[in-house]
């Protein structure tokens, strides 16, 4: 089994004193209460439910998997206790707005909260969070009545919710969904289609599955601005929420894939189900981004959440296993052979994790507090601000995060050698769940896309004001300090790489759109890995008044490792991205 | 030649008509009958100035021009006529009164006076009737379009009775002193404008109606794709008025024969008739197919539905057809599957064919055809022309499917390729025999489309072009957007002096086609580099911008801008740097910098001051200049004709004013030309500034301003370093002149501090993103 154990004091670290959580969070309205007095202690009950019920249910579930009976999803064993215990705790409502019975905590505690959840057992988290995207999408475009009567149910975790978009000849392409919902007229409509690649479509866990479907009204213009939202249930409700008939909803089956099999993965045939529309007639893209947006981020997380654990244990393991002497003389003479950690290839994998683990932590949370800043601060510019933040940073969290994912999980078999590549360890399974967070919910290419074609030019590069600007007065600020000059070096460096290859590809992009396509996922890793060394940058600063503490020691060489053996990449970022888009499109296709 | 002029009847367009001739420094009667019992004999008159200079778009390009307008009545006033050279009757469409109004007039007219008539539906036959011998020979029809000052068209009706002369002075005056442009018109009902663009609208309406679109998508459709007003048709109506529709549509339909084919595209349309009657006629009135509903306070935006008949929220036009003009043109709408698709088939099959075939009827020139509805409705390409670049054969092709008859004259213009080609780099059109003619242009008239047939640029960039205009004068044009300034711009501009040289060139003209001369600089470009904090290249660009206008200003050759439309922030400091200007009288020019929260950065600031402080005309003292360009450029005014712009001193006394669009190359030409016989470049100016107390003396100004509350808290951040600029920095005093050079660099100062604060940043993105500025 791998090993985790939560990091509840790293997490309240960045929380608390790299990100300043009391003084940014806290005073926002409604979270008067969520002070560090309640949010450790929360984080620490969530760490216990992760590390004691979840974590040990992985493994089972991986090998177990769903099993589709007669149109019924089963979970594995000990799912369905599992998902209870967690909706008994309010977990499920953690952050939905408490006039409809949730939690109403911050985002960023959510973040938190769900980095544990995937780090324990990604295939469970994915059931909650789809509830969650489902409960967001319903409170900000739902009709009062829809909101009454669905979100209490969604917050407790009696009902749970999907996404349903993707179609048989319709991934990344929303335009050509054939799903069509009929007005009904009785004011409802009547859907009719097939999805497939649905999460969750159809379980055990819960009485009641709420779909949210993207579909055409007859009159529809073609493409993506002719799709409509429509919330279906499984089971459809009374006005008081009473449970009453099966809707025309069933699951055709569930999909034999790599990794998450704890995680039913449906295919789901409307048959003129009665469906409510959610938002207005053809606005359905709207709605849709919501939910797309609240589920990249939380994808972005689970990438996250499996990187820390393979990076636990392949340290655990470096630390156990026995092999060689260290290359300067035998370290432990006593012993038959040193533990591998001293080996310097050893211990640049296990740093090359580590450094990025604990700065894409930081960033997430930043970006989890500023969405809470989005949705509470109360002046509308801050708002503003924070949002175009959150966009921002949004398809590259969730890109470079997957990324991580998976780059860790692999790295986690290699420290861990032919060991890892069995299942005793539980690394092989980390390879194979981690793999599907760069393909779903938008794969790592069009997050790149999204970033070079819609996130630069919107306000006309208004969103990478939010990011420019602050950094430049960080770097400002900090540089002539000499404790941090080997940090706001690196950083300036990167910064003006960074912002080089912006105007570049802003300037070729607008005349020539295959030149940002060319450039989008190198552009986008150059911006992550120049986002996590401002973390580090951060982090140092924050450390700084303990830097005679080994937790400050620590913190300082994980920066100074990530300053000088990663940044560096962002030359050969740089590079490539100057390189144009020749190289890429000069191939015709047939050649290939 | 047209001295003195007199206008007979004094409503909307016999008012603007006055306007016009008064814009153009000519004197003018406007007189109108007695209302019974009136105390004030000339009431109507009086009213109707009264009323011109509350009208907005202003019908006066300067309220000076007020003045020029004499009120009287036709009761008492009609000897004031002896000394008109032009009398224009522009009273009710009916002709006994028109008729009885004639002879009249008569005894009062000089002898060789041309009176016309600006009906749009009374044929010049029906005019004539009865009249009398002498005056049959200079009496012609002048059909102007609403509103005179703005409106390009006029339409010259005359028959084999009408002295040429008397045609040609009546013409010449249209044209060169109002800016007209006379198209001579067959005697046929509606001429040619209202003969195709009601036919237009009508079938715009019926096939809306029959195809179910909403109001939203037919504008969306039968507007911009198309190059029409981006109205549309029923945003057309709101303009004009609901009520003149029947009116017209009457009218034309009882001119014309039964086989007319606009019979067959009239139908009943109840919905507009109601709606007159409840007050729903356009925006002069309570609102049409569109309104402002300010019911519980708000403003919502609410459009007609044409079923209903009800109001209901405006919404966008959600058609893929309308989706795939964006990318594919007309030509992609017209192959649209969908109702947007189906309508447009219908409408433009149909107009076009009717169009063409009223080429030999209304007019034998289909250049004169097309000019008509560029000038008169305000389409950008007149039916030929948009035939042409539809694709003859696959107009041929629509008409088909549609069941329309093919016109004969297309068939010729398909046999022929084209109803125009282009030959030896010279504009053709296709004649009635369907042999080519040249397209001839008046002497006097020098179009810059006309050099791009005939040569290629000396030198290019995405942004500009140098063209030879012949006679040692070269033409910088800026060809982007809007005319907005960027650093392939300013590159070019640089390159000038170079390119003078090379061609023995003797003077160069800054001037374009387009519909603005420059919307100032390319907001667009440095909005981005800001965002990402590429200050190093803001600079260079402000830099950059003053080092070309300067290097223009200070050239060994003369330099004169030829604005028209739009000549803002850095445009506007293009005219401040030329030595000289030929303006289009419709000219609209300001520094309005601080809009976007900045100071003007291309030397702006210190040539106003030093404008303002050269000018024998504006108060002495060292004061009046600093306080003048501190207002002129704090409050961001705009001059709104060229006449304004002189008043404001943005342009000199020495510069012209062109009325006609099109005469304005060649009119600045000219000036370049007369300037370059011993041509000597300008001193620079040395300004004497008042430094720091007269800094704190304008922030006095401010505090007052602040204290009624009329500033934003970023106004005082601009207005406050615009002050710091405009009073020569820290270092100035009145004894201690300073160079324009050093004015230059606190505008740059200046600029770079403000553009770097997130109150700017936040006005420019305001601006591009919604045109407007921030108030924040």
């Amino acid at each position: 089994m791998a090993t985790y154990k939560a990091p509840l004091d790293e997490i309240g670290f960045v929380l608390f004193d790299v990100l300043g959580y009391e003084t940014a969070v806290r005073p926002l309205p409604g979270f008067g209460e969520a002070g560090a007095d309640l949010v450790r202690p929360a984080l620490e009950e969530a760490g216990r439910l992760c590390e004691e019920v979840l974590l040990p249910l992985n493994r089972g579930g991986d090998e177990e998997g769903c099993r589709f009976e007669n149109g019924v999803v089963r979970t594995p064993d000990g799912f369905k206790a599992a998902y209870d215990a967690f909706a008994a705790g309010g977990w499920s409502g953690l952050a939905l707005d408490p006039a409809h019975r949730g939690q109403g905590l911050p985002r960023t505690l959510h973040f938190a909260v769900m980095e544990m959840i995937c780090s324990a057992n990604l295939a469970f988290g994915i059931y909650p969070g789809l509830s969650h995207g489902a409960a967001d999408a319903l409170h900000l475009h739902g009709t009062e009545d829809q909101k009454a009567l669905y979100l209490p149910r969604l917050a407790s975790g009696e009902w749970t919710g999907t996404m349903c978009l993707t179609e048989p000849q319709c991934g990344t392409d929303l335009g050509l969904i054939r799903t069509k919902a009929v007005p009904d007229g009785e004011g409802a409509y009547s859907v009719t289609g097939t999805k497939i690649f649905i999460s969750c479509g159809e379980h055990d866990l819960a009485d009641n599955i709420l779909h949210l479907v993207l579909a055409k009204l007859p009159d529809a213009p073609a493409g993506t601005r002719g799709i409509s939202l429509f919330l279906v249930p499984k089971v459809l409700v009374g006005d008081d929420g009473s449970l009453s008939e099966r809707n025309g909803v069933r699951c055709g089956g569930i999909e034999n894939k790599m990794g998450i099999h704890a995680s039913a993965t449906c295919t789901m045939h409307f048959d003129e189900a009665k469906g409510f529309l959610v938002g207005g007639a053809h606005g359905g893209m709207k709605a849709m981004f919501t939910m797309m947006n609240a589920a990249r981020l939380a994808v972005a997380i689970q990438g996250l959440g499996v990187a820390e654990t393979a990076c636990q244990t392949a340290v655990a393991y470096a630390k156990e296993r026995r092999q060689g002497r260290a290359l300067s003389g035998a370290k432990e003479p006593e012993a038959a052979a040193d533990p591998i950690i001293v080996h310097p290839d050893v211990r640049r994998m296990l740093l090359t994790m580590r450094s990025q683990v604990d700065a894409a932590r930081v960033l997430a949370c930043w970006t989890g507090m500023e969405l809470d800043a989005a949705t509470r601060h109360p002046d509308p510019e801050r708002r503003k601000r924070a949002d175009d933040f959150v966009a921002l940073m949004t398809p590259i969290l969730k890109a470079h995060l997957t990324d991580l994912g998976t780059e860790c999980a692999n790295t986690a078999m290699q420290v861990l050698g032919g060991h890892g590549y069995v299942r005793e360890w539980g690394v092989e399974q980390l390879v194979r769940d981690a793999r599907i967070a760069q393909i779903y919910e938008g794969t790592n290419g069009i997050q790149a896309l999204d970033l070079v074609g819609r996130k630069l030019p919107q306000g006309t590069g208004r969103l990478l004001r939010r990011f420019f600007h602050p950094l430049d007065a960080f770097i400002k600020e900090h540089e002539a300090d000499p404790c941090l000059a080997p940090m706001t070096g690196a950083l300036k460096k990167a910064a003006e790489r960074l912002r080089g290859a912006t105007l570049t590809i802003a300037r070729k992009g607008l005349s020539d759109p295959e030149e940002a396509g060319a450039a989008a996922s190198d552009y986008l890793r150059l911006f992550a890995l120049t986002a996590m060394a401002w973390a580090h940058a951060k982090t140092v600063v924050a450390v700084l008044p303990r830097a005679g503490e080994p937790f400050g020691q620590r913190k300082i060489a994980l920066a100074t490792f990530y300053m000088t053996k990663v940044l560096p990449e962002t030359g050969a970022l740089f590079a490539r991205i100057m390189a144009g888009k020749g190289p890429v499109m000069g191939l015709e296709a047939e050649a290939f | 030649m047209v001295g003195k002029v007199a206008v007979i009847g004094a409503g909307v367009m016999g008012a603007g008509i006055a306007a016009q001739v008064a814009n153009a420094g000519v004197e003018v009667h406007l007189l109108d009958i007695v209302p019974e019992g009136a105390k004030d004999r000339d009431a109507l008159a009086k009213r109707a100035v009264a009323r011109l200079l509350k009208t907005d778009p202003a019908p006066f390009m300067t309220k000076r021009a007020a003045r020029r307008v004499v009120p009287g009545n036709i009761e008492d006033h009609l000897e004031r006529l002896r000394d008109c050279d032009w009398v224009v009757e522009v009273v009710v469409e009916r002709a006994d009164v028109k008729r009885a109004l004639y002879a009249r007039l008569l005894p009062h007219l000089k002898p060789d006076a041309v009176l016309s008539s600006n009906t749009s539906t009374l044929p010049l036959a029906v005019l004539k009737k009865g009249m009398d011998e002498d005056l049959r020979r200079r009496f012609l029809i002048t059909h102007f379009f609403n509103p005179p000052r703005y409106m390009r068209l006029v339409e010259i009706v005359a028959d084999d009775e009408t002295d040429p002369r008397a045609r040609d002075a009546v013409a010449a005056f249209c044209d060169r002193a109002l800016g007209k442009t006379p198209i001579p018109s067959n005697d046929t009902p509606g001429f040619i404008a209202n003969r195709v663009g009601v036919y237009w609208m009508q079938a715009a309406i019926g096939h809306a109606l029959r195809l179910g679109l909403d109001v939203e998508e037919a504008d969306a459709v039968m507007g911009r794709p198309f190059g029409f007003p981006k109205t549309g048709v029923f945003g057309l109506i709101d303009l004009v008025g609901l009520d003149l529709v029947p009116y017209v549509d009457a009218s034309l339909a009882r001119a014309l024969p039964e086989s007319d084919p606009y019979h067959a595209e009239r139908a009943p349309f109840p919905l507009l008739l109601k709606l007159v009657e409840e007050g729903y006629t356009g925006r002069k009135g309570k609102g049409g197919f569109y309104r402002l509903n300010r019911e519980g306070g708000d403003r919502l935006k609410e459009t007609v539905d044409l079923a209903l008949g009800t109001y209901r929220p405006a919404r966008k036009a959600v058609l893929a057809s309308v989706d795939a003009a964006k990318a594919g043109g007309a030509a992609a709408l017209l192959k649209a599957g969908d109702r947007g698709g189906a309508y447009a088939r219908a409408v433009i099959a149909r107009t076009l064919a009717y169009a063409i075939g009223l080429a030999g009827e209304v007019s034998d020139d289909v250049a004169d055809i097309d000019a008509a509805m560029r000038l008169g409705y305000n389409w950008k390409k007149g039916p030929f022309a948009l035939a042409d670049s539809l694709g003859l054969a696959n107009l041929k092709a629509m008409l088909g499917t549609e069941g329309v008859a093919v016109p004969a004259f297309l068939d010729r213009a398909i046999e022929a390729g084209g109803f125009y080609r282009e030959e030896d780099g010279r504009l053709r059109r296709l004649a009635l025999d369907g042999g080519y003619v040249p397209v001839e242009r008046p002497d006097g008239v020098l179009l810059l489309e006309d050099v791009k047939r005939r040569s290629d640029p000396l030198a290019k960039n995405a942004s500009s072009a140098v063209w030879d205009l012949g006679d040692g004068v070269l033409c910088f044009e800026i060809r982007s957007k809007m005319g907005t300034i960027d650093a392939e711009v300013l590159g070019l501009m640089g390159a000038l002096p170079g390119l003078v040289a090379e061609t023995g060139a003797r003077g160069v003209v800054v001037y374009d086609d387009g519909g603005a001369f420059s919307a100032g600089a390319n907001l667009g470009l440095a909005l981005f580099a800001a965002n990402v904090g590429a200050w190093d290249q803001i600079e260079a660009l402000v830099e950059g911008g003053q080092r070309a206008y300067s290097a223009l200003r200070y050239a060994p050759f003369p330099v004169v801008a030829a604005p028209s439309g739009l000549a803002l922030g850095g445009g506007c400091e293009i005219l401040l740097a030329a030595d000289a200007v030929q303006a289009h009288a419709e000219t609209y020019a300001g520094l309005v910098e601080v809009g976007v929260g900045v100071v003007p950065g291309w030397g702006g600031c210190a040539r106003l001051l030093a404008r303002y402080a050269a000018d024998p005309m504006r108060p002495k003292g060292p004061v009046a200049p600093v306080a003048a360009a501190f207002e002129q450029i704090g409050m961001a005014k705009v001059a709104r004709s060229a006449f304004e712009a002189m008043e404001m001193g943005l342009l000199a006394p020495g510069d012209g004013i062109t009325f006609n669009r099109d005469r304005l190359l060649a009119d600045a030409k000219a000036k370049a030309l007369t300037l370059a016989g011993g041509y000597a470049p300008p001193e620079p100016a040395t300004l004497r500034l008042p430094g720091p107390t007269g800094r704190a003396a304008l922030g006095l100004a401010l505090a007052d301003l602040d204290k009624k509350g009329q500033l934003t808290a970023h106004d005082r951040a601009v207005t406050t370093e615009l002050a710091g600029v405009l009073t020569g920095g820290d270092g100035a005093d009145w004894t201690a002149p300073v160079s324009e050079d050093d004015v230059m660099a606190l505008e740059r100062a200046a600029f770079m501090r403000l553009v770097r604060t997130e109150g700017t940043l936040e006005r420019i993105g305001h601006m591009l993103e919604t045109g407007k500025p921030l108030r924040n």
